[in-house]
């Protein structure tokens, strides 16, 4: 069964066309991964299916209807985790819960239980009584979780849950998004961090200029650039290196540095190793370790995109 | 019940603020009690007179006299003390220079009187006394001329208090500094609560969580509903806590139409309410819908008389007071209270809902043409 089902949309800002025609189906139990830098329309998008927004053309369904039409229903199948927190510092971390999930039309002690239960969900049952103004960042991104859960969605949209927390809070969201999956919950997850959406997505879309330009799991996705390898090289100091250099070699088709790590993709079938190592060599930058990297959603979506995620 | 939990949860969270609590509460409190206590003499209608003095110059064998150590002896009953200036004494210097509060010349053609400018009151009083003697000396003589043996019956007619009568007009009737800044601080900060009402749904939009009461099956109505129940319940709640505090602890006269009283104020909140969500749509940030009502909002306090009662305007000064919602509301609750007279209420009612209106309906237009929140 289709939980969302995109078709032929498009959204424009005056001149600008932030969603260009763009069609997706999600089935039930997929964690679907929506990758773009941003600008991409990937928000847009999203907004659009939470009924945010409105479209120009083209049409969503939820569960089969089409929220033009059933607006309600549409709304009462959908969670929404925001990027950015959207919780009461004055509310208690249950009365947060409480009124957000009284909003979807539950009450007395289902209300109750749905809250407690959603809490216990997140680890802040202990903490139910507490303002989220004591909080850490990653008890205020399980909160916000909580908030989107309560009622139950079919479909959970999370928009960068783990920006600006630390690793526990993090490995804990990523479980959680997890377990909601297991316990039968569509997701769509966003996110800047690359290695997330690997780990937990089933299917991921890769979206560029309000296009869906790559559809498929992480393996077809990474089947694509097979013509493509990716070689790091670990040097002592990237002083003297000069970028545009390297890209001067025979095959080579990105150079990206990052500390003092130098991120080359060449084509496949080219031979040039021994031309890069030489570069080098020539000018006195010391090689610590090299080695050829197997592609992976980076390297995929810099060659589909020609821009990093977080460009 | 969606409507409910949104106004429900605009009392609390705004309650949980303790600077709205304290700007809410404490500021108008306080200032009541500083500008009630502080401004108390404008305000003041008793008049405590203290001994009065007179200078008098009488001549000799004058056929007044015995009346009139007769009266000076009355007078002295009532706090007027007479002395007797030597023939060198410059009566009318010694008033200008303060040392008495008039002087009086006694001859056989009459009385002379010269009162202080400076204590007029006194003066005044001294003179009226001064009347009614020469008034009941005259009549003496008259009867004298016609029926001497009458003359003492005549004197006998009235007492020494018969120079001075205490007369009142409405005295419990006027409003004290108290009573006057409990009702203009009071609908001054009615009339505040549109700072509040800016951020009714701003806020949500700043505080990120517009997007969840966005993506939730609630219509926009129930939120804006909501919402402004919930900050008008807020501020009236405010408004009949400083009511009460000013009331029992200050004493403030608040008339025996408290409901009526509060239906006045209930219908400046609701302008309030409107005026700062429309402004919060008319305006493009939050920061300068802030700026924009603050400075409506303290020129309105200010000519509607919140920080100090304004008298005796007339012209262009006038005018401008009577575009204050303040000043309605004073003037209404002011009636109200001690003439018992509801029909400027009646009117402020009407004018408060009137301009309310469009004010929200520029805010409901803008609310719903608005993606999203």
């Amino acid at each position: 069964m289709n939980v969302l089902e995109i078709n032929n949309l498009t959204k424009k800002f005056s001149d600008f066309i932030a969603v260009d025609n763009m069609s997706l189906t999600i089935k039930e139990g997929e964690i679907f991964g929506f990758l773009g830098s941003n600008g991409a329309g990937k928000s847009t998008t999203i907004n659009m299916v939470a009924g945010l927004l409105r479209s120009n053309e083209g049409e969503i369904k939820i569960l089969g209807k089409n929220i033009a039409n059933h607006s309600k229903f549409a709304k009462r199948n959908i969670g929404i985790v925001p990027q950015d927190l959207a919780i009461y510092e004055d509310l208690t971390a249950f009365e947060n819960v409480r009124f957000f999930a009284g909003l979807y039309g539950l009450r007395g002690a289902e209300l109750k239980d749905r809250v407690e239960e959603a809490l216990k969900f997140v680890g802040l049952v202990d903490k139910q009584k507490s303002l989220p103004k004591n909080f850490s960042g990653g008890m205020k991104r399980r909160l916000n979780i909580a908030c989107a859960i309560a009622h139950k969605p079919k479909l959970i949209i999370m928009d960068e849950p783990t920006v600006g927390i630390d690793p526990q809070s993090r490995n804990y969201i990523l479980n959680s998004v997890r377990q909601l999956n297991e316990m039968g919950c569509t997701v769509i997850y966003t996110s800047h961090y690359m290695e997330e959406v690997e780990e937990i997505c089933s299917r991921i879309a890769i979206v560029d200029h309000g296009k869906i330009i790559a559809e498929g799991t992480k393996e077809q996705l990474k089947a694509i650039i097979t013509d493509t390898k990716d070689i790091w090289v670990d040097v002592k100091s990237n002083e003297n290196l000069e970028e545009n250099v390297i890209k001067e070699i025979n095959g080579v088709n990105t150079v990206q540095v990052e500390d003092n790590v130098v991120k080359i993709n060449s084509q496949a079938e080219v031979s040039n190793l021994n031309k890069i190592i030489q570069y080098f060599i020539n000018r006195n930058i010391e090689i610590r370790s090299l080695e050829e990297q197997a592609p992976n959603l980076e390297t995929v979506f810099l060659t589909l995109t020609g821009r990093n995620l977080r460009d | 019940m969606n409507v409910l939990n949104i106004a429900l949860l605009q009392l609390k969270i705004s309650i949980r603020d303790k600077r709205t609590i304290i700007f809410m509460l404490a500021f108008p409190i306080v200032m009541m009690l500083v500008l009630g206590s502080a401004l108390s003499n404008a305000f003041d209608n008793q008049v405590k007179i203290d001994k009065m003095k007179v200078l008098y110059k009488e001549t000799h064998n004058t056929s007044i006299a015995p009346y009139f150590e007769q009266f000076m002896k009355a007078a002295k009953k009532e706090n007027i003390h007479f002395y007797k200036a030597s023939d060198i004494t410059d009566g009318k210097k010694a008033v200008r220079q303060n040392h008495y509060d008039a002087y009086v010349e006694v001859s056989n053609k009459g009385m002379n009187f010269y009162g202080s400018e400076r204590n007029s009151i006194e003066s005044s009083i001294i003179q009226g006394m001064l009347t009614a003697f020469a008034d009941k000396y005259n009549l003496v003589s008259q009867v004298a001329k016609v029926k001497p043996n009458q003359t003492q019956a005549v004197l006998a007619g009235g007492t020494s208090h018969d120079y001075v009568k205490e007369m009142s007009l409405n005295a419990k009737k006027a409003p004290g500094s108290m009573d006057y800044y409990a009702v203009a601080v009071t609908t001054m900060i009615a009339l505040y609560g549109a700072i509040g009402a800016t951020f009714l749904l701003r806020g949500e939009r700043t505080r990120n969580t517009a997007v969840r009461l966005a993506v939730a099956p609630i219509t926009k109505a129930e939120i804006f509903i909501g919402k402004i129940i919930g900050s008008i319940v807020l501020n009236l709640l405010s408004l009949f806590l400083i009511v009460a505090v000013s009331s029992f602890l200050f004493k403030a006269n608040w008339g025996d139409h408290l409901g009526f009283v509060f239906i006045i104020l209930l219908s400046e909140v609701f302008l309030a309410v409107s005026f700062g969500l429309g402004v919060s749509y008319m305006v493009k940030t939050g920061e300068a819908a802030r700026t924009l009502i603050l400075i409506i909002l303290q020129l309105a306090s200010f000519f509607g008389g919140a920080y100090f009662k304004i008298e005796g305007a007339d012209g262009m000064m006038k005018f401008i007071m009577n575009l204050s919602p303040i000043t309605w509301a004073n003037t209404a609750i002011t009636k109200n209270i001690y003439n018992n007279d509801f029909t400027a209420s009646l009117q402020v009612i009407g004018l408060n809902l009137g301009i309310a209106i469009v004010f929200l309906s520029i805010a409901i237009v803008s609310f719903k043409r608005r993606e999203g929140f």
